[in-house]
C-alpha cells in the first residue's frame, strides 16, 4: 500500500516505476547470477548478463534523466507497520539529486563492467562468474541507496554497499594482504557507521520517522529544536566520515587499492565513498539546524584534503596514490558542503566521479601491461600505449584543475563556496592543495609515461574493450567541461582573483613535478631533505602514524579485549555449562540407582511418604 | 464401641496388608495384600458413614468394591501373562523398569 | 459390656488374626482362604456398623466374586509352572518396621483427634436412600463405574488370552 505523498513532492507513476527499473534491473541480474550456478560459473557469459542489466538500466536512467530532470517523485510503501502508520517505508525518492546520481553511478557501473571483461580475462571462468554476481549486487544496492526516501532504507543499502565493497576488496581472497585489507576496510567503515544508526535511531526517537520529507518539513517549520539535535546530527555525519574516507577513518581506503583496479573505478572512487558526501548533502536541510557541526564538517574535510594530498606526494604505488587523492578530493567535496555550498560540493562529486574512474581505469591498463604497481618502475609508456596516455593525461589535467575540464569548473565553485562562506584557514589549506594534486599526479605522469627509465617487459596498448570506456570518460570529462564552461551551473564563481589563482597554483604544481622527476633540475630526495618539508616527508612516509595507532590500538585493545572475552566464554561461561552438565549427568547416574524396576521397592517409597505426610500433619500442621 | 475403635481396627489391618505388599515374593501375594489394605479402608469409610450419618460413605464403600473388582481381574490377568513371558511371578526378578 | 462390643472383639480378633494369616502362610491357597475369611469379617464390621446392604455386597462381590478369580488364577498359573507354588516372604524385619510405623503414625493421629464422636441413632433404613443416591446425585459416576468395568473385563480378556 503507498503511504501518503509527502507536501509538496509530486508523485508521478511513470517517473517512479522507471526508477524502480534502474534499481531492479541489476537485482534481477544478481539473482540470476546467484541462484543460476551454471551461468555463474560460465564467466563471460554471467558478465554478458550483468553488462545487459546494468545497459538498460544506464538508459533507463539516461532517460529519467532527460525527463524528469527538474521534479521531485516519491512513492513510498510500509515496511514496519505499526500503530498509527508505519513505522519505516520503502521506496523511491526521483529528485535532481538521485537523479543525477542515477547517471552517474549506472554509467560508470556499465563501462566498468565492459573494462572489466578485458581486465579480468585471465581470470578463472567461475571466478569471473562471482566478480559479476557481486558488481551486480553493488549496482544494485548502490542504487538503491541514492534512491532512499529515508534514512533507514538508506542505512540498510549503505550496509549493501559496504559488503559490496569488502567482498570485492577480496576479490583476490587468496591473497593474505587483500583479505586483510578487506576486513580493514569493512572494520573502519563499520566505526562510522556505528555512529550512524545510533544517530538515526536518536533522531526517529526524536521526531517519530526516518522520511526526509517528513523531517525537512519539520525543519522548516522549525519544528525540530530537539535537545541535542547537534549530536544526533554529529553521529550521523560520523557514518560518512567513515563511508567517504575523511580524516581520520580515511586509512582504510589506500588498502583498499587491494581489489581489481575497475573494482577501485568504481566503488573506491566513483560511487561508494561518495555515499557520504552524497548523505550529508541529502541531509543538508537538517545539517544547517547546527551550524558547528557543518563548521566541523568543513575544516574535517579541508585537513583531509591536504592530508590526504601529503600523503600521495610520497606513495610509489600509482593505485596508492590515485586513492590518496580521492581522499582528497572527497575532503574538498566535504569541505564544500560544509561551508554551505553542497550544490557545490555535489557537482565535484559528479565530476570526479567521471574523472577518477577514467584515472583508475587507466591506471589498471597500465598495471595491466607492465605487470607492477610502482611508479618507479615504469616509464617511458607513452611511446608503447599512446592512447591510454593521452586519456590518463586528460583525466589528470581534470583532477588537477586546469580549464576548460570539468575538474576544473567543480573545483573552483567548491573554493568559491568555502571562500563565500568565510572559512579562511579551510580555504587556504584546499588552495595549497590544488597546488599538491597537480604535484602529485603530475609526478605520476611523468614517472610513468615518460621518465627515463624504461619500463620492464613488453608493455602494450589494452584491447578495445579496455580503451572504449576510457574514451568514454575522457569524451564526456572534456564534455562536461565545455558543458560547464558555457552555462553557469552551480552559479558560484567567487571573487574574481579565484580561478587565476587556482589555475595558477596548479601550474606551479605541473612545474614542479616537472623541475623535479622530468628535468631533473631539483633533486626530489634534496628538496624533501629541506627544514619544512622534511618534516611533513618523514611524517608522511609513516602516513602520520594512523596506520600503526589503529594497528596498535586494534593489537591491544580489541584483541587484548577479544582474549579476554575469549578466556572468559572458554574457562567461565563453558565451565559453568559444563559443570552444569556434568554433575547433571552424574546426578542422573546417581538417581537412576533409586530405580531398581522392583514394584516393592516403590511401595516403601510410597510407605515413607505417608509415613512423613503423617509426621507433617501431627506436629506442623497444627 | 467408638469410632476411633474402628478406625483404630482398619489401621490395623491397612498395616498388615502394607507388610504383606513389602514382603511377598510372589506376585499373588502382594495383590492379596492390597486387597486387605482396600478393605481397611472400606472399613475406615463405612464406620465414618455410620458415626457422622453420613449416606455418602456407603455409596463410596460400593464404588470402591466395584473398582477393587476390576483391579483384581486387571491384576490377574498381567500376572498370568507375566508368568507366560518370563516364568515366574517372583517381583525380585521382575526389573524391567530398572534405571 | 453390650452385645455390640462383644460382636466387635471377637470380629476383631477374626479379622486381624486372619489378616496375619494372609501375609505369612507360605502356602498360597492358603492364603486366599484366609483372605476369604478376612473379606467374611469385614463385612461382619460392615454388619455391626448398621450396614447389612453393605456386608451382602461385601459376601457376594468380593468374598464370592473375587475369590473365585484369585482361585481360578493360581490353578491357572500353577498349571502353567507345572509345580505348587510355594510363596515365601523377605525382608520381615523392614516391613515389620515400616508397616508398624505407618500404624503408630496413624493411631498417633487418633489419639489426638478429638474423643467423643456419639454414634447417632440410627434413623431410618439406609437402603432406599442408598438406591435414591445411586441413580441420583451419583448416576454419572454409576455410569462411568460399569464402564470401568466393561473396560477391565476387556483388558483383563486381551491380557489373559493365549497368542494363538
Amino acid at each position: 500500500m503507498p503511504t501518503a505523498v509527502p507536501h509538496g513532492v509530486g508523485l508521478d507513476p511513470a517517473a517512479t516505476n522507471m526508477a524502480l527499473l534502474v534499481v531492479l534491473l541489476p537485482f534481477v541480474a544478481f539473482v540470476l547470477l546467484a541462484v543460476v550456478v551454471p551461468l555463474r560459473r560460465r564467466g563471460q557469459a554471467a558478465g554478458a548478463v550483468s553488462i545487459a542489466a546494468i545497459a538498460v538500466a544506464f538508459l533507463a536512467a539516461l532517460f529519467s534523466w532527460f525527463v524528469w530532470k527538474g521534479d521531485a517523485h516519491v512513492q513510498t510503501w510500509a515496511w514496519i507497520p505499526a500503530d498509527e502508520g508505519p513505522t519505516a517505508t520503502v521506496g523511491v525518492l526521483l529528485d535532481p539529486l538521485s537523479n543525477a546520481m542515477l547517471v552517474l553511478v549506472t554509467l560508470v557501473s556499465l563501462l566498468v563492467q565492459i573494462y572489466s571483461l578485458a581486465y579480468l580475462r585471465d581470470e578463472r571462468a567461475p571466478s569471473l562468474g562471482r566478480y559479476y554476481t557481486y558488481q551486480s549486487l553493488f549496482a544494485f544496492s548502490m542504487l538503491g541507496l541514492v534512491l532512499s526516501p529515508s534514512f533507514i532504507q538508506m542505512f540498510v543499502f549503505w550496509e549493501l554497499v559496504g559488503l559490496c565493497s569488502y567482498l570485492l576488496i577480496g576479490y583476490w581472497y587468496e591473497r593474505p594482504s587483500a583479505a586483510r585489507a578487506a576486513v580493514k576496510a569493512f572494520w573502519i567503515t563499520k566505526l562510522g557507521d556505528l555512529g550512524f544508526v545510533i544517530g538515526i535511531v536518536m533522531l526517529w526517537a526524536a521526531t517519530g520517522t526516518f522520511e526526509f520529507h517528513a523531517l525537512f518539513a519539520l525543519a522548516q517549520e522549525h519544528a525540530l529544536a530537539i535537545e541535542g539535535l547537534g549530536t544526533i546530527m554529529l553521529l550521523i555525519y560520523l557514518g560518512a566520515v567513515g563511508k567517504s574516507a575523511q580524516f581520520p577513518l580515511h586509512v582504510w581506503l589506500p588498502d583498499a587499492m587491494e581489489g581489481p583496479a575497475p573494482v577501485s573505478a568504481l566503488i573506491h572512487a566513483a560511487t561508494m565513498v561518495t555515499a557520504g558526501v552524497f548523505m550529508v548533502t541529502r541531509a543538508q536541510p537538517l545539517f544547517v539546524l547546527v551550524p558547528d557541526v557543518l563548521v566541523l564538517i568543513g575544516w574535517v574535510g579541508a585537513f583531509t584534503a591536504l592530508l590526504a594530498a601529503t600523503l600521495a606526494c610520497v606513495e610509489s604505488d600509482i593505485k596508492r596514490v590515485l586513492a590518496y587523492s580521492t581522499v582528497s578530493q572527497l575532503g574538498y567535496m566535504m569541505a564544500a558542503v560544509g561551508a554551505g555550498a553542497p550544490d557545490a560540493g555535489f557537482l565535484h562529486l559528479l565530476t570526479h566521479g567521471l574523472f577518477k574512474a577514467l584515472l583508475f581505469l587507466g591506471a589498471g591498463a597500465v598495471i595491466h601491461a607492465v605487470g607492477t604497481n610502482d611508479i618507479f618502475r615504469m616509464g617511458g609508456l607513452f611511446r608503447a600505449m599512446p592512447q591510454t596516455g593521452v586519456v590518463f593525461i586528460v583525466g589528470t589535467l581534470a583532477l588537477a584543475g586546469l580549464p576548460p575540464l570539468a575538474g576544473f569548473f567543480s573545483k573552483e565553485a567548491v573554493l568559491a563556496g568555502v571562500w563565500d562562506s568565510g572559512m579562511t584557514w579551510p580555504f587556504l589549506m584546499l588552495a595549497l592543495t590544488v597546488l599538491l594534486t597537480a604535484f602529485y599526479m603530475f609526478r605520476v605522469v611523468f614517472l610513468t609515461f615518460f621518465g627515463r627509465v624504461p619500463a620492464t617487459g613488453h608493455p602494450h596498448e589494452p584491447s578495445w574493450t579496455m580503451r572504449g570506456p576510457l574514451w568514454v570518460l575522457a569524451a564526456l570529462t572534456v564534455l562536461v567541461g565545455i558543458r560547464l564552461a558555457a552555462g553557469s551551473v552551480g552559479g558560484r564563481h567567487g571573487p574574481g582573483w579565484l580561478a587565476p589563482l587556482s589555475v595558477a597554483a596548479a601550474l606551479g604544481g605541473i612545474a614542479l613535478a616537472w623541475a623535479a622527476y622530468q628535468r631533473g633540475a631539483v633533486d626530489p630526495g634534496r628538496l624533501a631533505a629541506t627544514f619544512p618539508l622534511s618534516v611533513i616527508d618523514v611524517l608522511a612516509r609513516r602516513r602520520y602514524g594512523l596506520d600503526g595507532l589503529y594497528a596498535g590500538l586494534y593489537r591491544g585493545f580489541i584483541l587484548g579485549l577479544s582474549r579476554l572475552i575469549g578466556w572468559i566464554d572458554r574457562y567461565l561461561v563453558d565451565g559453568v555449562l559444563n559443570f552444569v552438565s556434568a554433575s547433571t549427568l552424574r546426578g542422573g547416574d546417581l538417581l537412576r540407582r533409586i530405580q531398581s524396576g522392583h514394584a516393592q521397592d516403590y511401595v516403601y517409597g510410597v510407605a515413607f511418604g505417608v509415613l512423613l505426610l503423617l509426621v507433617w500433619s501431627q506436629w506442623w500442621a497444627r | 464401641m467408638s469410632l476411633n475403635a474402628y478406625l483404630t481396627l482398619a489401621a490395623l489391618v491397612f498395616a498388615i496388608g502394607l507388610f504383606g505388599v513389602l514382603t511377598r515374593r510372589n506376585a499373588i501375594g502382594i495383590l492379596l495384600g492390597i486387597e486387605l489394605m482396600l478393605n481397611a479402608v472400606n472399613i475406615n469409610l463405612v464406620a465414618f458413614a455410620r458415626f457422622h450419618g453420613d449416606l455418602r460413605g456407603l455409596v463410596f464403600t460400593l464404588f470402591t468394591i466395584a473398582i477393587t473388582v476390576a483391579e483384581v481381574a486387571v491384576g490377574l490377568a498381567i500376572v498370568i501373562v507375566i508368568f507366560r513371558v518370563r516364568r515366574t511371578v517372583e517381583a525380585d526378578r521382575l526389573d524391567l523398569l530398572r534405571g | 459390656m453390650t452385645l455390640e462390643m462383644v460382636g466387635f472383639w471377637m470380629v476383631a480378633a477374626v479379622l486381624v488374626a486372619s489378616s496375619l494369616a494372609v501375609v505369612l502362610t507360605p502356602n498360597l491357597f492358603h492364603a486366599v482362604l484366609y483372605l476369604a475369611a478376612a473379606l467374611v469379617a469385614t463385612g461382619l464390621v460392615f454388619l455391626l456398623l448398621d450396614s447389612p446392604f453393605l456386608f451382602a455386597v461385601q459376601l457376594l462381590l468380593y468374598a464370592v466374586g473375587v475369590m473365585t478369580v484369585v482361585v481360578f488364577a493360581i490353578m491357572l498359573t500353577e498349571r502353567l509352572v507345572g509345580e505348587r507354588i510355594v510363596q515365601t516372604s523377605r525382608s520381615l524385619l523392614n516391613g515389620a518396621v515400616v508397616a508398624g510405623a505407618v500404624f503408630v503414625g496413624v493411631v498417633g493421629f487418633l489419639i489426638r483427634a478429638p474423643r467423643s464422636v456419639l454414634r447417632p441413632t440410627l434413623d431410618a433404613d439406609a437402603i432406599p436412600a442408598i438406591g435414591r443416591a445411586l441413580v441420583g446425585p451419583f448416576a454419572v459416576t454409576l455410569e462411568l463405574l460399569g464402564l470401568l468395568l466393561v473396560v477391565a473385563l476387556l483388558g483383563a480378556l486381551y491380557f489373559a488370552r493365549t497368542d494363538e
